[in-house]
């Protein structure tokens, strides 16, 4: 432990001194006073689902990546992911830095920042939201702080009671955790936390108007905000059918629409004025429980291998996102901490066919099942048509999504026999939550399905360490581990397809979504209407 | 009759007592809703905790008789999604269904009734081959094509009405449309084979040769007759329609409680499921042993029958 902390002497000065140049430079971007861009027109948000209330407290944030579409609008955090920057962009905070120890981190916030309400934003709001945040994550932060010390009018330290290198990234991803966002506190109490997420008041740059739960949010720039608001109104409706959305695009009646599906893809590709967006989301790949059982074919690394050689990549990205998304190699999403870039797996059916022979397995072999996430199911049919090509004949698993999770997290048991489960997710970050989620022995949704000890012993040794040189080093080593072996077969990343009206001044999607580690729209502010 | 309105009020609330019972079963047989909400980065801590803010760490049993309670006090509970409590919720989307119920209805009775007389009236002729041909069609096209079909034509083509949501008068046509052409088909049909029940029977014939003009016979005599059944079930696809639209109002992002029950279900949210569930079956209930007791007092032989 003491070797590890002298190593830690080593490398912190460094990080911290970059880390505070980064949040320097950022901090000192243009951020003019709203006042001089007055926020004209509206701009209509069609929602692809219901509109929940919980969403609009980040106190209660529940750990999905769908929270932070509305938080960022509502709400701000001392810092957050942003643009490129994957959780360290100084919002509320102007600046922030990590003790070379990584056993404290102090926040300096804005001058003159405000809530909705007009009231401050204090360091004793934010002792209070961290203090009182209970959403998802809420006990790492709570295991791991000693104390929050408010040291005077602006500045704020949080002191841990172990060294916490994944402070920074866990707070200020806001896909993860509501953790740095910053709520009233005198507010909050006075309305409960209920009555907060009928009528939030935050420090984003938009504050509500009105709200009909699971209807539609309407909201009005926020002259208080620190960054220019281009936008007076925005409205959040929430339409859950595809067709009805693209309609609204196609009258004017909505200005951005989520999740475009592939059959509309070339409709809406094709409508006058309209930007397609389709930001990379999820990650797909085959993972096959119980392998390490003798009798399961797919204990022998060649037939994993083979599978990896019949699966068409190119194709299911064509099919399944209109040729939008990406072929990757790693399962892992390249926009979390450590995540490694791998070449595209080849497809070659002889080959595949020839390492089933040398398995032992030269007129191929029966699957029971092969489920893929629900509602996926067409995903899955074509994994099974591209198998049969190898002789790998798989029967598909269709799955109602409450059992289907249900069956991940019970484990084995529930997946006896000869099995395949097509898997996606998106989870921001690092890439230890994707490992810890959906690899680990004993994880969230791998249960005792995988179990590779020699790679979980070197995850132990990641999660030991406070020295980013090697816990990086380990990351490779572990996520190489993974796919030299073929232990997960990755498939493709898809598309989260969504659409831009001819009102939103773009000159590409990029404009209207810049930040890569999510398929929303924010930084709300930052989206301009053309001039009429 | 005081023991028959005693007798069908129990039996009314055994029904809602059943009811309740298998909607809190169901909904719990349809796995946990935690382990749905959370993502893939959640633990079992995380799971542990929604479970918890939301009463589901408690026993079935315990959790029943809190639900069984929470109806004797006129609550439904409170969502877990929306943090508001449901009778709130319901009440805040029953005026929307209502006016598309409503609307429904009458499209329903407006198409369904006029064209079931005719199609009685010109029985084998071409008039009735075209109602039973839009009888056909009314049955068989799909809710959700309909809704879209409209949505193509009049907002995207020829932009005369909103695509969705809820506004002025012109946002209830396409959903009402789209939701009582079934209805009218329905209607159409029991109206048809209804008049044609009547435009048999002795008594009209006898109207017939007393010398009355065939629009009084029909009109009069033969219509008053039919249309009891017809209004029956009218009122009962009002109820449905009410509680009950879900594809329809999904399609047209109808802020109703039909979308209030799709969006309970989808999200595993229990306390709404069951109290949407639980208020509908109060009102079919309801209007059920209305209707009964009206029947009663009009027609003795029903009360002495039962």
């Amino acid at each position: 432990m003491t070797h590890s902390r002298s190593q830690a002497h080593n490398v912190f000065p460094v990080t911290a001194t970059a880390v505070i140049l980064v949040a320097l430079a950022a901090a000192a971007l243009p951020f003019s006073s709203s006042a001089t861009t007055a926020a004209k027109g509206k701009m209509v948000l069609a929602w692809h689902a219901g509109l929940t209330s919980r969403w609009l407290d980040p106190q209660d944030h529940d750990g999905t990546a769908t929270p932070d579409n509305f938080i960022t609008a509502l709400h701000d955090a001392l810092i957050k992911n942003q643009g490129t920057e994957l959780y360290d962009h100084p919002a509320l905070a102007e600046r922030f830095t990590m003790a070379p120890d990584a056993r404290s981190a102090t926040f300096t916030l804005r001058k003159g920042i405000k809530f909705h309400n007009g009231e401050p934003v204090t360091p004793q709001d934010v002792k209070f939201s961290y203090e009182n945040y209970r959403g998802a994550k809420a006990d790492v932060f709570k295991r791991k702080t000693e104390s929050v010390q408010i040291v005077d009018d602006r500045t704020i330290r949080f002191h841990f009671k172990e060294p916490f290198l994944d402070f920074a990234i866990l707070f200020g991803t806001s896909n993860v955790t509501g953790a740095a966002w910053v709520v009233p506190e005198k507010y909050y109490k006075q309305v409960g936390a209920d009555g907060f997420k009928q009528k939030p008041i935050g420090a984003g740059p938009y504050k509500l108007v009105r709200h009909e739960p699971g209807v539609k949010i309407e909201m009005e720039a926020f002259d208080g905000y620190y960054r220019p608001v281009h936008v007076k109104e925005f409205v959040m409706v929430s339409v859950p059918e595809a067709a009805t959305r693209v309609a609204m695009l196609e009258r004017g009646e909505a200005d951005l629409i989520y999740l475009v599906p592939g059959e509309l893809i070339n409709k809406v590709a094709k409508l006058p004025g309209v930007v397609l967006a389709p930001v990379l989301s999820g990650s797909w790949w085959l993972e096959f429980p119980g392998f390490q059982d003798p009798k399961n074919p797919f204990r022998d690394k060649r037939v994993r291998e083979a599978v990896s050689l019949a699966v068409d990549r190119r194709a299911m990205n064509q099919a399944e996102s209109g040729g939008l998304g990406k072929p990757t190699g790693n399962w892992i999403n390249p926009d979390v901490q450590y995540a490694i870039e791998w070449p595209e797996f080849e497809r070659n059916v002889e080959r595949a066919k020839q390492l089933l022979r040398e398995a032992g397995y030269p007129n191929g072999f029966d699957v029971d099942w092969l489920t893929p996430l629900p509602a996926y199911y067409s995903r899955g049919e074509r994994i099974i048509a591209q198998l049969r090509e190898v002789g790998i004949r798989a029967r598909l698993q269709s799955m109602e999504r409450g059992i289907f999770l249900q069956r991940l997290q019970s484990g084995i048991k529930d997946w006896p026999g000869v099995q395949i489960i097509m898997q996606g997710s998106r989870i921001a970050g690092s890439w230890s939550f994707w490992y810890e989620a959906y690899f680990k022995c004993g994880g969230f949704n791998s249960r005792d399905r995988i179990c590779v000890k020699d790679l979980d012993a070197k995850f132990d040794q990641y999660e030991r360490s406070i020295n980013p040189t090697e816990r990086k080093k380990i990351a490779e080593v572990v996520q190489r581990g993974i796919l030299e072996n073929y232990y997960l077969v990755p498939v493709f990343r898809h598309s989260f397809v969504n659409a831009i009206g001819p009102r939103i001044a773009a000159h590409k999607w990029q404009d209207v979504f810049p930040t890569i580690t999510t398929g929303y729209a924010y930084p709300w502010e930052d989206i301009k209407l053309k001039e009429q | 009759m005081r023991k028959f309105i005693v007798r069908r009020v129990l039996y009314s609330i055994v029904t809602l007592l059943i009811l309740s019972t298998t909607i809190f079963v169901i909904v719990r047989l349809t796995g946990d809703p935690a382990v749905l909400m959370a993502e893939a980065g959640s633990r079992p801590e995380d799971l542990e905790r929604m479970r918890h803010q939301w009463g589901l760490d408690r026993s079935w049993p315990v959790q029943y008789v809190s639900f069984l309670q929470n109806i004797v006090m006129g609550e439904l509970g409170k969502s877990f999604n929306y943090r508001l409590s449901v009778s709130e919720l319901y009440f805040q989307r029953l005026p929307n269904s209502l006016t598309l119920g409503l609307a429904a209805t009458l499209i329903s009775v407006l198409i369904g009734v006029p064209a079931g007389i005719v199609s009685a009236v010109k029985v084998n002729t071409w008039w009735d081959n075209i109602a039973k041909g839009v009888a056909l069609l009314g049955l068989s096209i799909p809710g959700f094509w309909l809704g879209l079909m409209l949505i193509l034509v009049f907002s995207v083509w020829l932009r005369w009405l909103p695509t969705s949501g809820a506004g002025d008068w012109r946002h209830v046509i396409m959903p009402a449309l789209a939701l009582g052409w079934y209805f009218a088909a329905s209607l159409l049909r029991l109206t048809r084979s209804s008049m044609l029940e009547v435009l048999g029977s002795e008594y009209i014939k006898l109207a017939r040769l007393k010398g009355l003009p065939e629009v009084v016979v029909i009109a009069m005599h033969a219509f008053k007759n039919a249309l009891i059944p017809v209004f029956t079930l009218a009122g009962v696809n009002m109820v449905v329609m009410i509680n009950a639209a879900v594809i329809v109002e999904v399609i047209f992002a109808w802020p109703g409680i039909g979308r209030l029950l799709y969006e309970g279900i989808f999200q595993r949210d229990f306390p709404l499921v069951q109290g949407v569930v639980v208020m509908a079956g109060f009102m079919i209930v309801g209007i059920n042993l209305v209707v009964d007791i009206l029947y009663a007092f009009i027609d003795p032989r029903i009360r002495l029958a039962r």
